[in-house]
């Protein structure tokens, strides 16, 4: 066994050139790969981890209806037994953050528009979406508080500040009539136009007073501890919930547009990587078939000699795989590097793809993914590709004719 | 001891479109200790008589035997075992693998055999020396003159402990006095330590050496001499 890894070895460094040169564009290929995966996987991240984080979280449990018919009427009530149950998960749920959101008509002296008014309990929300970062003019609200915050696209088109005083009116829990004075305490930047140009928040206590909901919610977030393991907690929710009054639902399930979305924009930039890839097939085989070719004599040798056909092979196999790891190994080398300064680097963008990027309320970069998983996952295709191409050796050792072959 | 037999060995190339005669009906026995050249014009049959009894290749009629073992009806995978453990091969040329060093190759063939390492190691020396090459070990084919390879795949064929050694041409590629280094190598061996050795040859100087000169002409044997040397 051991001559035979020696022999593929050596074998590898007979035409230095050939060999080199195969291994460079395997080199080239997978860190192009990476790092084309990695701007991919970076956006891709971004946006959800920007959803999940400001809007969504990783699971909520909402109303039964809810979903269908998002409206203050399908609230749900969070009561000693949902607490309860809750509780029972122990540290399995990281933490909880309610919220209680519905429409209404926000009004100055000279104007009225519609806004979105989200009771949230300023405390556990800081655990998911640290507002303090977007606060742009005066401070945050407290549990206790009655003052509001407003986005700062809305504070501008309703051209108010910090201090002033808006009236809201909407309907409340069940046809109730919400109205009332609220002062802004603060003004936030929300980044995304949807959010930024509606938003206005409350403490729950407030929204749920001025809905005249009381101990109601339009959402319970819950955070697993482990984000890896949300599908399991889901299930468990399910398992122990009453699946007449709530509904358990998961990231995936309410970004199900985003994630088509994202995914047709995935398929150009894999249909990139496959082409990519087949590059360094060919590269690879072409390499593997001279080799084959010219040393036919060889082979013809060793198998006169008493090597056997599978030990051939073997050394064969290895060979091949020996060049593509090479390559491999090296292309992820270069591409941590490469990768990790574009990670804390990331390239910036100009133009028209900066505005809208801006309009999405992202920074106008490039981000880049740094997880393993994409280092593993394009180091596992070249795995895939050169097992397969080995294979070819392989079936050819096991067919040599030594008469053939001899001549 | 009678250790090589063929009985009606015969071989038709190309037997669909234009078949040749290679081999026509050949009747031979080697006994162990020989010293033979098989000799005779080119196209005569030689390489084929000896890819034959070396079970590189199948007869198309015709039996062989080595010791008690019917080759030809051995399947491949038991004939490249066969061959690893009974038969020595010295070829004209691409003996040796480029890659590995002259002791590195010898060897070769006793890992392939699973020799114990020590004996192994100490195996090969001791076979480079006898044939002359004890300040090579360490050294690459591409590094050594043709008449040195082939003295090297010698000893590489004597490393496996082979029944009998098959060279065909060995010296062709070699100048005169390499062809004679081999040559005095390979006499020596015979006579001291009773190796079996068979090759073909076209070159008279060698064939004078030899102690059984069997001719072929045609695909069927024309003369089977002796001479006591
Ligand atoms: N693979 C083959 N296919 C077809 N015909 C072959 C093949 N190998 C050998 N022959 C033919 O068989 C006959 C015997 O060939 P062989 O190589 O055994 O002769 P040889 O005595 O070794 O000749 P040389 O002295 O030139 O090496 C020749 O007529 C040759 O053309
Ligand atoms: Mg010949």
């Amino acid at each position: 066994m051991k001559i035979i890894l020696t022999l593929a070895w050596r074998n590898l460094w007979r035409n230095k050139r050939r060999s080199l040169i195969t291994i460079s564009s395997v080199l080239f290929a997978v860190l192009l790969a990476i790092v084309f995966y990695s701007m991919e996987q970076g956006s891709y991240g971004r946006m959800i981890d920007s959803m999940v984080k400001y809007s969504t979280g990783y699971i909520q449990i909402q109303d039964v209806f809810y979903e269908d018919e998002p409206s203050i009427d399908n609230s749900l009530l969070y009561d000693d037994e949902l607490a309860r149950l809750l509780d029972g998960f122990g540290n399995k749920i990281a933490y909880q953050v309610p919220r209680l959101q519905n429409f209404a008509l926000v009004a100055t002296e000279g104007q009225t528009r519609g806004s979105m008014v989200v009771g949230i309990d300023p405390e556990k929300e800081q655990k998911l979406n640290d507002l303090s970062d977007n606060l742009t003019e005066g401070e945050l609200i407290k549990n206790e508080d009655s003052d509001i915050l407003v986005a700062e696209g809305l504070a501008g088109i309703l051209n108010v500040h910090t201090g002033d005083t808006l009236v809201l009116i909407g309907q409340g829990f069940q046809g109730a009539t919400a109205a009332g004075k609220y002062r802004i305490k603060g003004i936030i930047d929300l980044k995304l136009p949807e959010l930024n140009n509606n938003m206005i928040y409350m403490s729950l206590q407030a929204a749920q007073w001025f809905y005249m909901a009381e101990d109601r919610l339009t959402a319970l977030i819950v955070m697993p501890e482990n984000p890896k393991e949300t599908d399991l907690l889901i299930e468990e929710l399910n398992a122990s919930i009453d699946q007449d009054w709530y509904r358990v639902l998961g990231w995936e399930e309410m970004l199900k547009d985003l994630l088509a979305l994202m995914s047709f924009d995935m398929a150009g930039t894999m249909v990139m990587l496959f082409i990519l890839y087949i590059v360094i097939a060919f590269g690879l085989f072409g390499t593997i078939l001279t080799m084959i070719i010219e040393r036919q004599r060889e082979f013809a040798m060793l198998l006169s000699l008493g090597m056997k056909r599978g030990q051939l092979a073997l050394m064969c196999f290895f060979e091949t795989l020996f060049i593509s790891f090479a390559g491999a190994l090296a292309g992820i080398a270069l591409a941590i590097p490469v990768v990790l300064w574009f990670y804390y680097n990331p390239i910036p963008l100009t133009g028209e793809m900066a505005e809208a990027m801006l309009d999405y309320g992202f920074e106008p970069i490039m981000p880049f993914a740094f997880d393993p998983y994409v280092f593993v996952s394009q180091a596992r295709i070249v795995l895939i590709i050169s097992v397969l191409i080995g294979l070819y050796p392989v079936y050819k050792m096991f067919r040599l004719n030594i008469m053939h072959a001899k001549q | 001891m009678k250790i090589i037999r063929t009985e009606k060995l015969s071989k038709i190339y190309n037997h669909q479109s234009l078949p040749v005669k290679a081999l026509n009906q050949v009747n031979l026995e080697f006994e162990t200790g020989e010293f033979t050249a098989i000799v005779g014009p080119s196209g005569s049959g030689k390489t084929t008589f000896l890819n034959m009894i070396g079970g590189l290749d199948k007869p198309t009629e015709g039996q062989i035997f080595i010791g008690d073992t019917e080759i030809t009806s051995l399947s491949d995978s038991k004939l490249i075992d066969f061959r690893l453990h009974n038969i020595g091969f010295v070829f004209q040329s691409y003996n040796l693998l480029p890659v590995l060093t002259a002791k590195e190759n010898v060897s070769f063939i006793m890992l392939l055999q699973k020799t114990n390492p020590k004996e192994m190691d100490a195996r090969a020396v001791e076979l480079l020396k006898q044939v002359g090459l004890e300040d090579k070990m360490d050294v690459r084919p591409s590094k050594l003159s043709g008449g040195q390879q082939q003295r090297v795949a010698v000893a590489r064929a004597l490393a496996s402990k082979p029944r009998f050694i098959l060279a065909d041409e060995p010296t062709a590629n070699l100048d005169t006095q390499s062809a004679f280094n081999l040559l005095d190598i390979m006499l020596r061996l015979n006579k001291e330590e009773n190796i079996t050795l068979i090759f073909s040859t076209h070159d008279q100087r060698v064939i004078d050496r030899a102690r059984r000169v069997i001719t072929l002409v045609d695909g069927a044997v024309d003369s089977d001499e002796q001479f006591e040397r």
